[in-house]
């Protein structure tokens, strides 16, 4: 009881520092970090349900992330229509799409499955790099509206991206804590464990899949659509890439996979690093942050694949012995 | 437009790059059919032979065709050196870790090449081999050739080291059962660092032969890892002539595909992959 | 009429006959014992009831229906659990967290399925390791564990493959009093064995297989001194030099 009253309060005090940390660093560079910790840890927490809790190694997470960004950017500029609309519709898109996915890739398992996830990633970057309708290419580049809430602009401050992104990664965990206790959660962990047990208990294998799947593909989609109002420019190399897909799998897998808390904690931790490194080591290109990456991945890999809160649940049980 | 002679001229063309992708390939079949490990940092290795073979022209003037042989060797201690360090703390781990251990190993050493000769294409300027065969109005690169053929018989010389062989057999037994394979005396430790250190070797060979008429850039490898996927894929887990054919069978739709939309040739590649793994899951030649 | 009726079943991989043309009932309330020689189809048998893969051949009716075929977690709805030879729990979860992924299946709501997770679990008296992860328990446990999972599904059949493999004398007895206890609950079982000294005792009738087809079938008593399954398990030699004393 007392241990859970503690990780109320602290809860409370990290959500409070949330919500007044634009006031309290009022420059865009911290703000501007603070959103892609976000946007990275719903990611993470999106690929944590189909990777981390339901144990399917999806590396093709970028698909909805870019079908996303592409649907809210293209109801836009072709129809008018509010990106908030076009992200709603992305996210369902991008279920539908999951489904298509499933369907068919669920049928294999480990390795086979991975790189057919990898596969059709390659397939869905292509396909936009040639789509001259799409932009192609070249990308597309948002207008510049005037600001408002409705088609998601804001031009003097930050501060509405933030909340924004907030919000999201509030929706994201909520729905992590919620599915995290259920019984979809209790099947997808079931399903990660043994198959066939959980076959043999009542479950359908195949239709919780499709739900774990789904659920990340609508999470990484909002998070595509956000990215394109954000930036104000997508092409199918920002938004499909291996490397993205690889990195929201990395966030998940740092912190700990098929916890609530791991995505959150690995893009915390991660998100400053590359953001820094970035920094230090000069842009142009030379990619310095991501051979740290690299490095980082095999480390965990080796010495911890449960991520921090393994490491942590690690250190719990030495103290306790 | 697609005359015959054009077509013939793809087809050979695409069947020569076959053989060489059947190089890569069978590295990683080897790989993958011994220990099921799946080498995410095979294209990134292929890479690094490709580097030695250039670097050691352009510091040493070391023609590609003489330095081969180290680019071999090179490539064996790297594969070697690979299963001490990495691999052989993962052989337990939970599959996650697998996968992610080489892809990190792979995006590690990307970016360092990257980092430390840049993003810039580079090319051998002055190979030993060069030139063209000319067939009426089929031309075929002589590099290529070479490299086809030397290709070929490096699996040939692969294939009877691993079925002809007392290390051979031995490999095989591991690969098969690996308990088993201890039992009868068999050091499966080493084993599987003979395996990453041939299957490394492999594209060390590789490395050197394509850098006589490919770019030399630390991206180079993806193209020819995806390949080899799909390569081991369709031919069947654990068949090493069967990754082989594959190969080939790959690079002929490669070289057709890319005839008929050049922008969709990868496409196509994986298109086939996906066909392959839905359709047939143990591959044309696998053994599951 | 029969809980369980199988009626002509025969499973063939390649060409091999795992089991032929083979006939049970099982009726509601029983324990039947299935024994028989290394290799004679038993698990072959249970899989073919219990919806791993279909049978080549033959019908298999519960309560009336025809259940031939059909994927485990549909044949879990008709109120049929099984058990694994070689045990599977959930390595990574809970002891309560494994019993819940079972009793999600008749219960829907958290709440539900944790009390009836708690109460399966005090039946099987795993009560005081529910917060232990399932990898680390001990065998015996982890058998027990496997045994609580299916029972949380709510079963009115419950197919057990060797659940007795391997454990000690204590762990056996305690083993057997739970599935008596189960049989009072109003289950009915069948039961895989290897362990005569267990299937004799609490099994109302054996059915006794050999080389995949049925050879005898009766109570104990008659079974253990039926010629054909001193034939199977020791050989015609033991037999014919038996005879002749």
């Amino acid at each position: 009881m007392g241990r859970n009253k503690e990780r109320e309060i602290w809860l409370a005090i990290g959500g409070i520092f949330l919500l007044i940390y634009p006031f309290i660093f009022t420059l865009p560079f911290p703000q501007h970090i603070m959103i892609m910790i976000f946007l990275y840890a719903s990611m993470g927490l999106a690929w944590n349900m189909i990777g981390g809790y339901a144990g399917q190694i999806a590396l093709g997470n970028a698909v909805f992330f870019g079908i996303g960004a592409y649907t809210s950017s293209l109801m836009l500029m072709k129809l008018g229509v509010s990106p908030w609309v076009g992200m709603l519709v992305g996210g369902i898109i991008s279920v539908i799409i999951s489904f298509g996915i499933g369907y068919p890739c669920f049928k294999l398992a480990g390795h086979y499955f991975a790189i057919a996830t990898i596969a059709i990633g390659e397939i869905a970057q292509h396909w936009f790099l040639n789509w001259d309708w799409a932009g192609s290419a070249v990308g597309l580049k948002l207008p510049i509206l005037p600001e408002s809430f409705i088609y998601f602009e804001f031009h003097k401050s930050k501060l509405p991206y933030y909340y924004i992104a907030f919000g999201i990664f509030l929706l994201t965990i909520s729905c992590t804590y919620w599915m995290d206790r259920s019984k979809l959660g209790c099947y997808f962990r079931a399903i990660k464990g043994d198959q066939e047990a959980a076959r043999s208990l009542g479950i359908d294998v195949a239709r919780y899949k499709f739900y774990a799947l789904a659920m990340s593909a609508f999470f990484t989609s909002i998070c595509g659509s956000f990215y394109a109002q954000y930036v104000l420019f997508i092409d199918p190399d920002s938004v499909f890439p291996l490397m993205l897909s690889i990195i929201v799998c990395l966030i998940a897998t740092l912190g700990g996979v098929g916890t609530v808390w791991g995505p959150v904690i690995g893009a915390f931790f991660l998100i400053p690093v590359s953001e820094f490194t970035r920094i230090y080591f000069g842009g142009g290109g030379k990619g310095t942050d991501l051979i740290i990456y690299g490095f980082l991945i095999v480390l965990i890999s080796i010495y911890q694949p449960f991520g921090v809160i393994g490491l942590s649940k690690l250190f719990k049980k030495r103290e306790t012995a | 437009m697609f005359n015959a002679e054009f077509i013939l001229q793809t087809v050979i063309s695409a069947l020569l790059m076959g053989s060489i992708y059947a190089l890569v390939a069978v590295g990683l079949c080897l790989i993958w059919g011994l220990m099921e490990i799946v080498n995410f940092a095979h294209g990134e290795m292929l890479m690094l032979g490709m580097f030695s073979a250039f670097w050691m022209y352009t510091l040493y003037h070391i023609d590609p065709i003489i330095s081969l042989p180290l680019c071999m060797a090179i490539l064996f201690l790297i594969g070697v050196a690979t299963y001490f360090i990495v691999i052989k703390k993962i052989l337990q781990a939970p599959f996650l870790a697998q996968i992610l251990a080489t892809f990190g190993l792979g995006i590690f050493l990307r970016y360092l090449a990257q980092f430390m000769w840049s993003p810039d294409f580079r090319m051998i300027q002055n190979p030993a081999l060069a030139g063209r065969l000319r067939f009426g109005e089929i031309f075929i690169g002589i590099p290529e050739l070479t490299a086809s053929v030397i290709s070929v018989i490096s699996f040939v010389l692969l294939y009877l080291f691993i079925t002809k062989t007392e290390t051979g057999y031995a490999l095989l037994a591991t690969s098969e059962d690996r308990d088993a394979a201890c039992l009868m005396g068999i050091n499966s430790d080493k084993m599987y660092a003979l395996g990453w250190g041939i299957g490394a070797a492999c594209l060390g060979i590789a490395g050197a032969l394509i850098s006589n008429f490919y770019y030399v850039f630390p991206e180079v490898g993806f193209p020819f890892a995806l390949v080899a996927y799909v390569a081991v894929a369709l031919g069947g887990f654990g068949s090493i002539p069967g990754s082989f054919i594959a190969a080939i069978i790959i690079g002929l739709v490669e070289g057709v595909g890319g005839l008929i939309a050049p922008a969709f040739k990868y496409t196509f590649v994986f298109i086939i992959y996906l066909l392959v793994v839905f359709i047939r899951p143990q591959g044309l030649w696998g053994r599951y | 009429m029969a809980l369980l009726e199988v009626q002509e079943l025969s499973k063939n991989f390649g060409g091999l006959a795992a089991n032929y043309q083979i006939n049970l009932q099982v009726y509601e309330g029983e324990i039947v014992g299935l024994i028989g020689p290394n290799g004679a189809g038993k698990t072959t048998l249970f899989n073919c009831i219990a919806g791993f893969y279909p049978p080549s051949q033959g019908i298999v009716r519960f309560k009336g229906k025809d259940i031939t075929g059909l994927p485990p977690n549909k044949i879990c709805r008709f109120g049929i659990a099984r058990t694994f030879q070689l045990v599977r729990v959930f390595k990574d979860m809970t002891v309560l967290d494994n019993v819940r992924a079972g009793a999600f299946f008749r219960s829907n709501r958290g709440i539900q399925a944790k009390n009836k997770a708690l109460g399966v679990l005090d039946f099987c008296g795993l009560s005081s390791k529910k917060n232990m992860l399932a990898g680390g328990l001990t065998i015996a446990d982890k058998k027990r564990l496997q045994f609580a999972n299916a029972l949380a599904t709510e079963p009115s059949f419950l197919l057990l493959d060797e659940a007795m493999a391997g454990l000690n004398q204590t762990e056996v007895a305690e083993a057997i009093d739970l599935v008596k206890r189960v049989q009072q609950a109003g289950i009915t079982i069948l039961l895989v064995e290897h362990v005569m000294e267990v299937v004799m005792p609490i099994s109302n009738r054996v059915v006794v297989l050999n080389y995949g087809k049925k050879i005898a079938e009766d109570v104990p008593e008659k079974v253990i001194n039926n010629e054909e399954v001193i034939k199977a398990y020791l050989g015609d030699k033991y037999h014919a030099s038996h005879r002749a004393h």
